[in-house]
């Protein structure tokens, strides 16, 4: 793998990393399989590449991709608490809905972004390659992220949010109002992801409708496979993990696809996600059927 | 203190399956007694418990503490006044959280929460200190997750926790059944300890006619969602479990108690 293949695997995979955040919200923290990141990943980056377009300043703009993704993740946990459509169905709803939402606020299907001001264009003046710069400039909005939402989960209301994912009934005998605290959760997961669009729609050139097409597995892929390797025992290497899946996700794929000798091409990255997703699910367990399938011979 | 006014309670209304797990109960528990609850299964113990915690809401009826008319409360909006102990030992905590994280969720029950970090110096020294009056060595393991607790020793933090605030009131759902005898003996000394030193008002409901007379200061018994007996003070002092049969079979016009749960226990 060339060096400039290498650090767009991990400007992929730092990028990826607040997906990881928010997957990693929603399925770890609030128990609750959400979807919606499938449709609020193109939802940020459409409504940050509209308003780049339109001469908004590029920081307004992220920030508007934050929001949107945040509204979209309240539509979704609303469904849930208050209107009682069962959790995984609502972010489908919300998932669907967001396409053609996604395709009113562009549209078109596509809007390009090259040779506009970005985000990411004040890293030109810092005298490195834009494959060094950008990157370099990702690490530093995840550490940020990262230090907010580790503050956050060992903070009183995050503790709250952690109970009600484990034990709803407990949470409210405790007198925390889980409803508010599901609908505060996905809305921030979401929020996460949405700014993660903007961010890829900034460093790509273009926002595209299309963009949003299994996002969620990587998210997920990035979260099981980052715990496959560091077991998340406090919040702080549970994040940890989610930023060390999410890279070490990008540089399997980038693998895959480079090794000739495998004969894998681009068309196959959905199949080697969904590959490397069903193995990060499994390796726990097979880790543990070889140790005491060794344990076994050592004894007979 | 409690005021339970004709309180009805039915699952299902209007439907094959309908239950009326509660019907009619009007109760009065004074500030300071120690209440505690028998009768077989389906009677409507639980159904009362959960009535009382906002859990369940009733069809009809008002339920007051102190002068509030807490009836359309939330349980989590209850849970100022109420503290909890469940039956199963994995309900009242969380298993995948630590001993001190499960412990700074009692210590904030009812109080406004915001984003400062939910564990802090002060709080850990009074989980600590709280958790060696067990002697079972818990103050050692607050970073343990809750989940590698036995069930007793999670009851036991239950109860801890239920006095981390000053609640009211005290609720204990058969907060004994899932452990051996001798746990159970000491998880109920931990009881009456927490309940006397913290002046609450209790609640406990048992499957144990022994228990029910042993401890607490009243008992009553409910019968297909009604209350059969309720006997306190001088009255209930020598009573042994054949004189509840006795009192049973008086109140039920001769009918017998016939669940042998609640005789053999």
């Amino acid at each position: 793998m060339s060096t400039i293949a290498a650090l767009g695997a991990l400007e992929s995979g730092l990028v990826f990393a607040l997906v990881a955040f928010g997957v990693f919200m929603t399925f770890r923290i609030l128990e609750f399989p959400d979807l919606t990141v499938d449709g609020s990943f193109p939802l940020g980056a459409a409504v940050s590449a509209i308003m780049i377009v339109s001469g908004v300043n590029p920081w307004l703009a992220t920030l508007a991709a934050f929001v949107a993704g945040m509204m979209a993740g309240v539509v979704t946990a609303w469904m849930n608490t208050k209107l009682g459509i069962l959790n995984l169905l609502a972010s489908i709803l919300t998932m669907i809905a967001l396409y053609s939402i996604n395709l009113r606020i562009m549209g078109k299907p596509n809007v390009a972004l090259l040779g506009e001001t970005t985000v990411l264009s004040p890293t030109e003046s810092w005298g490195m390659a834009y494959y060094y710069a950008t990157p370099l400039a990702f690490s530093i909005v995840v550490l940020v992220v990262f230090f907010f939402l580790l503050k956050f989960l060992n903070s009183q209301a995050g503790l709250a949010m952690r109970a009600t994912g484990a034990n709803a009934r407990m949470a409210r005998s405790q007198g925390i109002n889980t409803d508010r605290m599901v609908i505060l959760g996905v809305a921030v997961s979401n929020g996460l992801v949405g700014l993660s669009g903007s961010l890829f729609a900034q460093s790509q050139g273009s926002a595209d409708i299309t963009m949003g097409v299994g996002v969620i597995v990587i998210g997920l892929a990035s979260v099981i496979g980052g715990e496959a390797i560091i077991t998340p025992k406090t919040m702080l290497l549970a994040l940890v993990a989610c930023i060390v899946g999410s890279i070490m996700y990008r540089f399997a794929i980038a693998f895959a696809l480079n090794a000739d000798f495998i004969g894998l091409k681009a068309q196959d990255l959905n199949l080697v996600t969904a590959v490397l997703v069903a193995f990060a699910i499994v390796a726990p367990k097979l880790k543990a059927n070889v140790s005491a399938w060794l344990a076994r011979g050592k004894n007979g | 203190m409690i005021v339970l006014d004709q309180v009805q309670v039915t699952f299902g209304e209007g439907t094959p399956l309908e239950t009326r797990a509660v019907r009619g109960i009007s109760l009065s528990i004074n500030a300071g007694e120690f209440v505690t609850v028998i009768g077989s299964n389906g009677s409507g113990k639980s159904t009362l418990l959960n009535t009382l915690s906002g859990e369940v809401h009733p069809q009809k009826g008002t339920i007051l503490v102190g002068d509030q008319d807490v009836t359309r409360w939330s349980s989590a909006q209850r849970a100022e006044l109420i503290a909890r102990v469940f039956q199963d030992p994995l309900a009242g905590s969380c298993e995948n959280l630590s001993i001190e994280e499960n412990m700074a969720l009692a210590w904030y029950r009812g109080k406004k929460t915001g984003f400062s970090a939910a564990l802090n110096a002060e709080n850990r020294d009074v989980f600590k200190q709280q958790l060696s009056r067990l002697g079972l060595g818990l103050e050692n393991r607050l970073k343990d997750k809750m989940g590698l607790l036995s069930g007793g020793q999670r009851q036991a933090i239950s109860l801890l926790m239920s006095a981390l605030q000053p609640a009211k009131i005290l609720l204990l759902d058969e907060h004994t059944a899932a452990l051996d005898p001798k746990t159970a003996a000491f998880v109920v000394d931990l009881t009456c300890q927490i309940i006397d030193e913290n002046k609450l008002t209790a609640l406990m409901v048992t499957h144990s006619m022994q228990q029910a007379l042993e401890v607490g200061t009243r008992t009553i018994m409910l019968h297909e969602g009604k209350v059969v007996f309720d006997v306190s003070g001088e009255e209930r002092k020598d009573l042994v479990v054949a004189d509840l049969l006795d009192l049973f079979k008086k109140n039920q016009q001769g009918e017998e108690l016939s669940d042998d749960s609640l005789l053999l226990s």
